[in-house]
This record gives C-alpha cells, sequence and structure tokens, in this order.
C-alpha cells in the first residue's frame, strides 16, 4: 500500500543551510585561536566580506586570500590582503575578497604574530543567489539620462547637417533644413534600433545571468507502506552543481535527514537514510506521531558544495517504528509557543542537563557568537563519558520558529566536513623537489567512511558552536552531544534583535 | 541658402582653452584605459576609485563641464564672437564639436552608476563588453570625434600659423582615434595571432578608415606618417613606463610572476603603410576615388603584412625579450602552456584556402575602409563651425 501524503510545498532552500549563508568558522590558525565569518556574495563575481577575530593579543597581521577548493588555482595564490584592525577592538579584523567564479572556493587566513606564523582554510561555495533589479529612483535617472542622451544625439546630427558647413554669420537655407529633417528622421530611426537592440541585449544578459542564479535541490517525499520514508532529490539542471550521482559522505553519511514538528517544534529527528538509486533516499521511520513536519536534508556534493533540500509533509502515525540505532536520534521538548526565551538549561536523561553559557546580551542577527554549552550531572558536576558523536563533540541545529532559517553547524563551523577533507586533499605537500609547503589547519576526520567503527573516545563536557543568525526573530536551538553511548539532544530558545 | 555673412569671422593665434581642455581629455581617457587593462593583466581586481578609472572618467567630466560652460556661455553671452560658428541646438549655441563632446562627456558620466549598478546585479567585471561598458565606450569616442570636430571648426577658418598649429592637434586627436580603435581590438592583435589572415583582416578594418579620413581632412603632405608617429610613440611610452610601477596579483591563480604593471605590445608597425600611403595620396590627388582607395587598400594591406609578419616572428624570438619590444611581460593568469606564454603562433586560420580567403577579405576591407575614410575626410573639410 502506497500512501502518498504530502506536499504543502517546498520550502524556500539554499545551499548549505536554509536562509543561513553566511559561513562560520572556529578553530586554529598555527598557534592562534581564530573565529572566521565569511559572508558570500549575492552575485557571482562578487566581493565577500570576511571577519576575523584572533583571541590573542600579540598577532601583529592578519591576512586574507580567496582560492578555488581545489585544482591548479588552488596552488597558485596571489597575494593576500592584509585585514583591516578595528580601532575599537584590536582583535577583531575584516576584510573583502573578490570571489571570480562560481564553485567551491576557500578563504586563506593567515596569522603572523608573537608566536610565529599560523594559516587556515575556510570551505565556501561561491553561487549567486539573486539578481537585482533596478531601484525606481535610479532606475528614473537612467532613463531620463539615456533618453536625453538618444534626443541629442539626433538633435546634433541635425545641427550638423544643417548649419556645420555653414561660412559664419550664414543662416541655413530651406534645402539645408530640409536635409536636416530627413536624416533627423533617419537617425531617430537608427537610434530607436541602437536602443532597441541594446535592450535585447540587456534581456539576453540578464537572462544568462538568471540562468546561473542558484536553484536548490528540490526535495519530496512520501511515506510507503505505513513506516518507510522515500526521499526523492530533484536535479534542477543548474549548471553541474546539484547533479545527483556525486554525493560524497559527510561525517559518515550521505545525507543528514533531520525531521521537525511543525508548527510546535517540540519533537526532532536527526535521520540518515540510505541512497538507493542517485537522489533516492529510503528510512525506515522510528516512532512519530501524525502530523505535519518539516524536513530538511543536508547532502555534499563532490564539489565540496554543500546542499539542503527542504520539504513540508504530513507524516501518518508510525507505531511501533524501526527502534533508533547507529547514529540516529530523537529530542523532544516543550511546544515553542510555551518557550522560555530566558531558559539556559535543559533537561537530559538520567537526571543529567545541558547548560547554556551566555552573558545578558541580547542577540543581534548578522553578528558571530561562539555558543558554549557545558553538560552537567545531577549536582552540577562536570559530566563523564562524553564522546565523539559522528567524529565530533557535537552537532547544532539552529532553526528559525518560521522555518525560513536552518543550519547544522558544528563545532569547527558551518562548513561540511566533506568539504575540510576536499580541502585537505587538495593542499598536500607538494612532492616536487624544492617545493616550499605550509603545514595548513583543516580540521580533520580521518577516515569518514570508517566513523562508525571509532572507538568511544572521552571528551570534555563543554562544547561551542560558531554560529550568526541571520536575520531578526525567535529560533529553537537543538544542540546535540552524547553520553555514554547515548545521543542526547539539549533545547534552546533565543530571540534575535 | 539665405546668407547674412558680411565678414569672416577671425580666427585667434592662440589655440583657445576648450581645445586644450579637450585634448587632454582624450589624453586622459587613453592613458587611463591602459593603466585600467594594465591594471587588470597585473593586479586583477579594482575599485571604482583606481587611479586609472579616475583618468577615465576625467575625460567625461572635463569635457562634460567645459564644453557644457562653452555651450552656455555661447549662448548667454551676447556678444560671444562664437556665436557667428556656432550651431544652434534646443536654443543653445554653440561650436557643434562641444556639443558632441559635451554629449560624450555626458554619456561616459551616465555609464558610471549604471555600470555600478551592473556590477551589483551581475556580478563583477569578467568581460569588457557590457552595455555599461559600451556607453563608455560610446562616451569615449563621442568625445574623441567632437574634439577633432572642434578643432576642425577653427582650422578649417584659419590661416598660417594657426592653422598649422591646429593642425597638428587635429592629428593628434586623430592618433588617438587609432590609440582608441587598437584598445577595442586588442584581443584580436595580439602577437601570437599576426601569422593569421584573421590579424590583418581586423588591422584592414579598423586602420586604414581613419587614416584616410584624417589624411584628407588635414591636407599635410605626411599626415598618415605623423599620425602612426603619434600613435607608436604613445603605445611605446606605455611600453616603457608601465612597467616601472610595482605591482603584484590580487586574484588567482597566479600563473605567472608578475612584479609590476604589464604594459601594451609594441605598437603595431603601421608606420610603413602609413609613409607610403602619405606618398601615394600625394601622387593621386586627381585620380577617381574609387581608384584611390582600391590602390590605397593594396598598399596597406601589402606593405603592412611584409613588415609585421617578420616582426612577429621576431617578437616570438628570445631578441625580443627585453624591456624595449617587451615580449617578456605576461599576464598573471595566463597557464605556462598556454601559446602567449610559450611564445608559439596560435594559427586561427587551419587550411591555406581560409588563410587566403581571410587575406582577401582584408583587401577587400581596407579598399572599402578607405573609400569610406576618404568620403569622411571630404566631410570634414567642409566643416566651418
Amino acid at each position: 500500500m502506497r500512501h502518498l501524503l504530502l506536499f504543502f510545498g517546498i520550502c524556500s532552500s539554499a545551499f548549505a543551510h536554509v536562509g543561513s549563508p553566511d559561513v562560520f568558522y572556529e578553530g586554529s590558525a598555527g598557534p592562534y585561536h581564530v573565529l572566521v565569518t565569511i559572508r558570500p556574495p549575492a552575485v557571482i563575481p562578487g566581493v565577500a566580506e570576511i571577519e576575523v577575530r584572533c583571541n590573542s593579543n600579540d598577532v601583529t597581521q592578519v591576512r586574507i586570500v580567496p582560492l578555488p577548493l581545489r585544482g591548479p588555482g588552488a596552488k597558485f595564490a596571489p597575494t593576500p590582503d592584509v585585514a583591516q584592525r578595528s580601532k575599537d577592538d584590536p582583535e577583531f579584523y575584516t576584510g573583502s575578497l573578490w570571489m571570480m567564479g562560481f564553485g567551491s572556493w576557500q578563504v586563506r587566513v593567515h596569522v603572523d604574530g608573537g608566536k610565529g606564523q599560523g594559516e587556515t582554510s575556510i570551505p565556501v561555495p561561491a553561487l549567486a543567489t539573486r539578481s537585482t533589479t533596478m531601484d525606481k529612483s535610479l532606475g528614473v535617472l537612467l532613463a531620463g539620462l539615456c533618453l536625453f542622451l538618444m534626443i541629442g544625439i539626433v538633435s546634433i546630427v541635425g545641427a550638423g547637417v544643417r548649419e556645420a558647413q555653414l561660412e559664419p554669420g550664414s543662416t541655413p537655407g530651406e534645402t539645408n533644413r530640409r536635409r536636416s529633417r530627413i536624416v533627423m528622421a533617419v537617425s531617430l530611426v537608427a537610434v530607436a534600433a541602437v536602443g532597441y537592440l541594446g535592450n535585447l541585449w540587456w534581456n539576453s544578459e540578464a537572462n544568462n545571468y538568471a540562468r546561473r542564479v542558484y536553484k536548490p535541490i528540490q526535495m519530496t517525499g512520501t511515506v510507503e507502506s505505513g513506516r518507510r520514508l522515500v526521499l526523492h532529490l530533484e536535479d534542477t539542471g543548474f549548471f553541474r552543481f546539484n547533479k545527483l550521482d556525486d554525493l560524497v559522505p559527510d561525517h559518515g553519511h550521505l545525507m543528514h535527514l533531520f525531521v521537525v514538528s511543525d508548527p510546535a517544534m517540540d519533537r526532532m529527528w536527526h535521520l540518515h537514510p540510505e541512497q538507493g538509486e542517485p537522489g533516492s533516499f529510503t528510512l525506515d521511520l522510528p516512532a512519530i506521531p501524525a502530523g505535519k513536519y518539516r524536513l530538511f536534508a543536508d547532502i555534499v556534493h563532490a564539489s565540496g558544495i554543500p546542499e539542503t533540500g527542504a520539504t513540508v509533509m504530513e507524516i501518518p502515525a508510525v507505531e511501533p517504528g524501526k527502534p533508533l540505532s547507529g547514529d540516529d536520534s530523537a529530542a523532544a521538548g516543550s511546544p515553542v509557543s510555551q518557550a522560555d526565551l530566558n531558559r539556559t538549561e535543559a533537561p537530559l536523561s538520567g537526571g543529567y542537563r545541558m547548560v547554556w553559557q551566555r552573558d545578558a546580551a541580547a542577540l543581534k542577527a548578522k553578528r558571530a557568537y561562539l555558543f558554549h554549552f557545558r553538560v552537567e550531572d545531577q549536582n552540577g558536576r562536570p559530566a563523564e563519558n562524553v564522546e565523539l558523536y559522528m567524529g565530533m563533540p557535537g552537532h547544532a541545529e539552529f532553526v528559525g520558529n518560521d522555518f525560513q532559517v536552518f543550519a547544522h553547524v558544528h563545532p569547527s563551523g558551518s562548513a561540511p566536513m566533506a568539504a575540510f577533507g576536499i580541502l585537505q586533499a587538495a593542499s598536500k605537500p607538494d612532492s616536487k623537489p624544492g617545493a616550499v609547503n605550509v603545514a595548513r589547519e583543516v580540521p580533520s576526520m580521518g577516515d569518514m567512511q570508517g566513523m562508525q567503527a571509532m572507538p568511544a573516545v572521552a571528551m570534555t563536557p563543554e562544547v561551542s558552536f560558531p554560529y550568526g543568525f541571520p536575520k531578526p526573530g525567535n529560533y529553537r536551538m537543538f544542540v546535540q552531544v552524547k553520553r555514554a553511548g547515548k545521543v542526547e539532544t539539549g533545547i534552546f530558545d533565543t530571540r534575535v534583535e | 541658402m539665405a546668407s547674412s555673412a558680411e565678414q569672416p569671422a577671425r580666427v585667434p593665434a592662440t589655440i583657445p582653452w576648450y581645445i586644450w581642455s579637450s585634448i587632454v581629455a582624450v589624453t586622459s581617457a587613453m592613458a587611463g584605459t591602459h593603466w585600467d587593462i594594465a591594471w587588470h593583466r597585473s593586479i586583477g581586481r579594482d575599485t571604482f576609485w583606481t587611479p586609472a578609472h579616475i583618468a577615465i572618467y576625467l575625460c567625461g567630466v572635463i569635457s562634460g563641464v567645459g564644453c557644457g560652460y562653452l555651450i552656455l556661455s555661447t549662448s548667454l553671452n551676447g556678444a560671444s564672437l562664437l556665436k557667428r560658428v556656432s550651431v544652434k541646438i534646443w536654443g543653445f549655441r554653440g561650436p557643434l564639436g562641444a556639443f558632441i563632446a559635451a554629449w560624450g562627456g555626458i554619456a561616459m558620466i551616465t555609464s558610471a552608476p549604471f555600470d555600478d549598478w551592473w556590477h551589483r546585479a551581475y556580478g563583477l567585471d569578467v568581460k569588457i563588453m557590457s552595455p555599461p561598458h559600451v556607453l563608455l565606450i560610446a562616451g569615449m569616442v563621442a568625445v574623441e570625434f567632437g574634439t577633432l570636430v572642434l578643432i576642425l571648426g577653427q582650422m578649417n577658418r584659419a590661416a598660417g600659423k594657426a592653422k598649422e598649429k591646429l593642425d597638428w592637434l587635429f592629428l593628434y586627436v586623430g592618433a588617438m582615434i587609432v590609440v582608441c580603435i587598437c584598445i577595442l581590438v586588442f584581443e584580436y592583435t595580439l602577437r601570437i595571432y599576426m601569422h593569421s589572415g584573421y590579424f590583418y583582416r581586423v588591422v584592414a578594418i579598423a586602420i586604414p578608415g581613419v587614416l584616410a579620413g584624417v589624411a584628407k581632412a588635414s591636407g599635410r603632405r605626411w599626415a598618415a606618417t605623423t599620425v602612426i608617429g603619434i600613435y607608436s610613440v604613445f603605445l611605446i611610452g606605455c611600453l616603457w613606463i608601465l612597467p616601472l610601477v610595482s605591482a603584484q596579483p590580487k586574484l588567482g591563480p597566479v600563473y605567472q610572476p608578475v612584479t609590476h604593471l604589464i604594459p601594451p605590445e609594441f605598437p603595431l608597425l603601421l608606420i610603413v603603410p602609413a609613409v607610403a600611403l602619405d606618398w601615394f595620396w600625394a601622387r593621386s590627388k586627381s585620380w577617381k576615388p574609387w581608384l584611390v582607395s582600391a590602390v590605397s587598400g593594396l598598399i596597406f594591406v601589402t606593405l603592412f603584412a611584409a613588415v609585421q609578419w617578420p616582426f612577429a616572428t621576431f617578437l616570438l624570438s628570445p631578441l625580443s625579450r627585453n624591456w624595449v619590444f617587451g615580449s617578456m611581460y605576461f599576464d598573471y593568469n595566463l597557464p605556462s602552456t598556454s601559446h602567449y606564454v610559450r611564445n608559439v603562433f596560435y594559427g586561427l586560420e587551419k587550411t591555406t584556402p581560409q588563410f587566403c580567403a581571410e587575406m582577401a577579405m582584408a583587401l577587400a576591407a581596407a579598399i572599402l575602409t578607405t573609400r569610406i575614410g576618404m568620403g569622411w575626410g571630404d566631410w570634414m573639410r567642409r566643416i566651418r563651425r
């Protein structure tokens, strides 16, 4: 029996998360700790804005440079730009970088200071996300000037024919005037033709550009046989970037699927469907109440470009469902309508709790933060037996209450680990004799495929995530860590100004 | 034609300010454009406020403001001597060249916000030809043509020393037009294409008409030679001066080490056909125009190919890799495998018949553009205002 219980529509989605295009990174550049924010340009070629915070007072200079993620361009870097140090905040640096082509790029950050040199690279997808229409005032101004120029050139041609060859002081005769009128009429037609052809050219350029504006991969879902979730990704034909047969595992899975109840946001599942045919993923659902759900599916292409497929669907009650296993996890909390925006503690199982270590200051949109969390036992002591969850100290999902924003972030930041893996492979030392190489800090995940078999590694009970909210509003954060073999999720709510 | 001319308009012996300012504007545009191209070949990225862009837009500002003021002062000053040698447009009076140059200046200035919006809408520059750039180029060409007409209006009424001075300035502006045209076609006239018929066709379309027109309007014995001489000196100046400015690539990938601005190539050896054409035109004044243009086209293509072909071989040889000829300058983003860096000719025609067809088209183009140029020159000779 096949249930086809869908679709209210496809959410707006975007490369690398939904509605959250900025890239955040926290890590080391040699001996220096850096928090980097990259705001990719909305048009390509375009200028990316870079912010670097170095938590060290002996930094003398920060330099930044854009490079393709891999290929020949990744090995022949231009002269880096020197980032500007803030006058008010000497640990904060800013700069702008040109990204010339569509695709996977990296921003390389060099830090010089008292402890020597350090370097790190952060993957960045460079895709045009919009085309701009001209605002009215500029449009009126330019249209007026163009009309003036068009009429002006016709008048100049007419005056040239009528008077330019007259002897000084002469006045044009009727013959000249008639000839002038004829030439002006012809010129007017010619100028109109030029204007018309120019408009065709402009439209052609605009259409060409529109074809290059990023079209997110489309996702639809069905529930078959009462419990089997089938997801179909559809290639939108957007160049070569979102084809479906080139997906690479990101910390061990081709897809990370997040299912969030809509509108309550009180239930969330982090699941990992398996791919059958390219673009077709299936999963036996765990126990799940009937209702409306938002689905966000993170995938990464072989180019290093991440995408998030998004859809909304009605799911029938699945009971009993498939027990959670492996890296799959579920979380439950209070409905978002009852959210306490000031709460900084979230209960975990066994009397444990997760504490959001934040200050009282209000969160601002478009500003990078480090979100710190600590896991404590019943007595407020740091929790023991905290382990890596899919190779990382934690995963955090930032979801806008209106579902227009979704970001899946790791302690290293918002770039997928698969892209870091591609970057690491591309930046292996040149084996040519005499080649000069600089050791670069790239978060290493080792063998992603073999991660399932990794032994549990004891971790510190504290985890942090670099992220910045793209716009004001209310958000729910799902913070996931693994303790004593079980995935625990702390749920927090916040308002962003 | 009704005439109220009682006395000829006096042409001052000194060159008026508005001609000098227009000359500065034209020079600024051409120097700025070569500077900008060198910037993109060596640094890669820019902003609106680079010195090269300022030099280019200064052309629009100078000509727009200068010629605009000339038109207003002529229109509003009842005693202006220029009124008798002016044309009337929308109630305003001024020399025809002033109106054309002012139009060009306004077009150039208009292109600035248009270009800025274009970048924000469709990305930063990746190609030369875009609607705002075409508007900018059209404005630049109009300023050059307007300056030419502005000079002609005086030159064709002048005599003696005044005429001679104006003639020199006229030829200088003609040379700047050649520089401008060579910029527009420079992607097709690189030294690696100089053994291709297409290269000769492009040059034959671009150059003979200007030489014929300017020579016809000037009437000077060695007009074409002077124009090409100024063009050559200007290009050699760019070739020798621009590398003195240090520069580093700011875009990747950087395949070629660059430490200074990359200048334009050595000028085309147009001086040889220019000398021959001047010599021929002095001896063919009584010939029929089409016959003159046919022989002129033949002279141009034959002599230009005869000197440029072996010179191209020289330019790709190690002997030219010095600061004099500049064949060792490469754009930062040229891979070492490219024909240009390897100093290897790139044949645009794959077969001999294709090459012959291109050369035949080059000859036909040279004849046709020469004839058009002669007609243009005749028109310019009659300009009085």
